[in-house]
């Protein structure tokens, strides 16, 4: 399945997803040591993030969160892309730091059209998210 | 973009204006900015990766607006032997603990690039004092929120390294709070039964905390609060509410220059939605921040943001012939340039024979008490600060209780050692 969106930072990857379905902040949400998720849920709670697509609404909290991104791309332990609904400004610093290719205002929600383990090709030069 | 602009992109100014003006470029196309603009102020977190500092600022000799520093380094500076009495440890460094360091690095660049080193989260009272209009990129979220409502400065969510590189090439992408179209309210907010001529700064802070709690990113506007509002008691509004919410800017009809009146503050349209804060909803916000069940405290902490010289002017004034507790600890925060005034007006000599100990830390999201509190058993904190409450219960994982009342409850527990509700 192909969704067509918009360009938020550019490049080109694919990957397996892992799926937040709140907002996210690297400044909390994700151990840039470990590039484990911190978020308390059974799904998500200890998973490496660590060259995953994260799929999430959007951003929050701490302006710091680029810097983690940023340390964890150092350690190879960052996420590979960013596929949200709506991205907001520290979010997208956060990819672009760590020259992550992001992706927003997609066609479809990707909240509901990908699961956590699909392989999904990102276009962020073009906007293009591809579910396989 | 201006032909000065295009050179920044293109080298011509160095690698790093370069990589700044690069990332500055990404988030304006990434936001529909129809361009560029010039800004006026950065203020800078001190948790920073040396390593993307040097990569934005390489070969930059001099920031290009006006600069200033946020906490938490040398947080003994102020009072070394109080810290080290309340356990504070020597050289304890938030930036190795959290971040890795290596901070003396960190600010020998920041030096070189003439950032004033105020670590301070209230740019607004030591120099950093924005304009109307003017575009800051600060950040902090209680000193970009202050500065939007208070003065209608221009400063939006951003983060660390857009900060960086606005300092350096003095430009931000037309985004934001710098756009006039984003700044009017779409959320009314009226007051119900509210005896705010009596209200306390703690008072304050709950009305904040529920408010932004309500709204999330969205803009408000509050409807009958006096004009007369002080700089205290508007940051103990305002300073919460990016904490429970996302909030840019929230006008006080006749406080916010932009918002003389209400129709003003909603650009002469109807607000979204109508929500109204009365005591219930003041004492839900109370609540909310109570988590202690205890009423013996250990830990009493006031400064989130850090203290003006009029706060410490009354804490003194509270604590005039009085003792603390020895088993109870009283930390004041503060800038250093603000201490500094203290210590001539006699402020800071009655605050520490009562026992009281100085800081210029930060007590919200990085507040040492956070994380090494638990170990030196602290365990019940009382604050007049509803940022600071918010985010102590957070970070310390629930391991802090909290207690939240006005500064004059709080000093009387550090004296006491017992919390009192009225």
């Amino acid at each position: 399945m192909k969704l067509k969106g918009h360009k938020i930072n550019g490049g080109r990857v694919e990957g397996e997803a892992i799926v937040c379905n709140d907002a996210f902040s690297f400044l909390g949400d994700f151990d840039p040591l470990t590039g484990n998720c911190l978020i308390k849920t059974p799904e998500l709670e200890g998973k490496s993030m660590i060259d995953k697509i994260l799929v999430c609404p959007t951003g929050k909290g701490s302006s710091r969160g680029p810097l983690n991104t940023y340390r964890a791309m150092k350690l190879n332990k960052s996420p590979k892309a960013i596929v949200c609904i709506e991205a907001e400004p520290v979010l997208a610093a956060a990819a672009m730091v760590a020259n992550m290719p992001m992706v927003d205002r997609l066609d479809k929600n990707p909240l509901e059209v990908i699961k956590t383990g699909d392989w999904v090709k990102v276009d962020g030069d073009n906007g293009i998210v591809e579910v396989t | 973009m201006t032909k000065e602009e295009e050179g920044m992109l293109n080298g011509e100014h160095g690698p790093g204006i370069k990589r700044s003006m690069e990332l500055l470029v990404k988030l304006g196309e990434a936001f529909d900015a129809e361009r560029m603009i010039m800004a006026q102020s950065a203020h800078i977190h001190c948790a920073m990766s040396l390593d993307l500092l040097s990569e934005l600022t390489e070969g930059a000799t001099q920031c290009r607006v006006i600069t200033t520093t946020h906490p938490n380094a040398y947080p003994d500076v102020l009072d070394p032997t109080g810290c080290k009495r309340i356990g504070l440890p020597e050289n304890y460094d938030i930036y190795e603990f959290i971040h890795g360091g290596p901070w003396r690095q960190i600010e020998d660049i920041f030096k070189r690039l003439g950032y004033l080193l105020t670590y301070t989260c209230v740019p607004f009272l030591v120099g950093n004092l924005p304009r109307m209009g003017d575009v800051i990129s600060w950040g902090g979220t209680s000193g970009a929120v202050t500065a939007t409502s208070m003065f209608g400065a221009c400063g939006s969510r951003d983060s660390v390294p857009a900060n960086v590189a606005t300092s350096v090439t003095g430009r931000a992408p037309y985004i934001g709070m710098a756009v006039k179209q984003n700044r009017y309210a779409q959320v009314l907010v009226e007051l119900d039964g509210l005896d705010v001529a009596n209200f306390t700064n703690a008072d304050y802070g709950a009305l904040g905390y529920y408010i932004g709690g309500k709204t999330g990113s969205k803009n408000m506007v509050i409807n009958g609060l006096p004009k007369t509002l002080t700089l205290e008691q508007f940051r103990y509004l305002v300073s919460p509410m990016p904490v429970s919410g996302a909030t840019n800017i929230c006008h006080v009809a006749g406080v916010t220059p932009e918002a003389r009146t209400l129709d003003e503050a909603l650009g002469g349209g109807k607000p979204e939605e109508v929500i109204t804060a009365g005591r219930d909803q003041i004492k839900e916000a109370v609540s909310k921040l109570t988590t202690a069940r205890s009423d013996k405290v250990d830990l009493v902490k006031l400064g989130c943001p850090h203290c003006s010289i009029i706060e410490l002017r009354n804490i003194a004034s509270l604590l005039t012939g009085k003792k603390v507790q020895p088993n109870v600890r009283l930390l004041v925060a503060t800038a250093k340039q603000i201490y500094v005034l203290a210590e001539v007006m006699e402020y800071v000599d009655i605050i520490k024979q009562a026992g009281g100990v100085f800081t210029n830390t930060c007590l919200g999201s990085q507040d040492p008490f956070n994380f090494i509190g638990p170990k030196l058993g602290v365990e019940t904190v009382a604050t007049n600060s509803a940022r600071s409450a918010h985010y102590s219960a957070r970070t310390s994982g629930g391991k802090i209780k909290l207690l939240y009342g006005s500064v004059k409850q709080c000093i009387d527990s550090a004296i006491t050692g017992k919390w009192r509700t009225t």
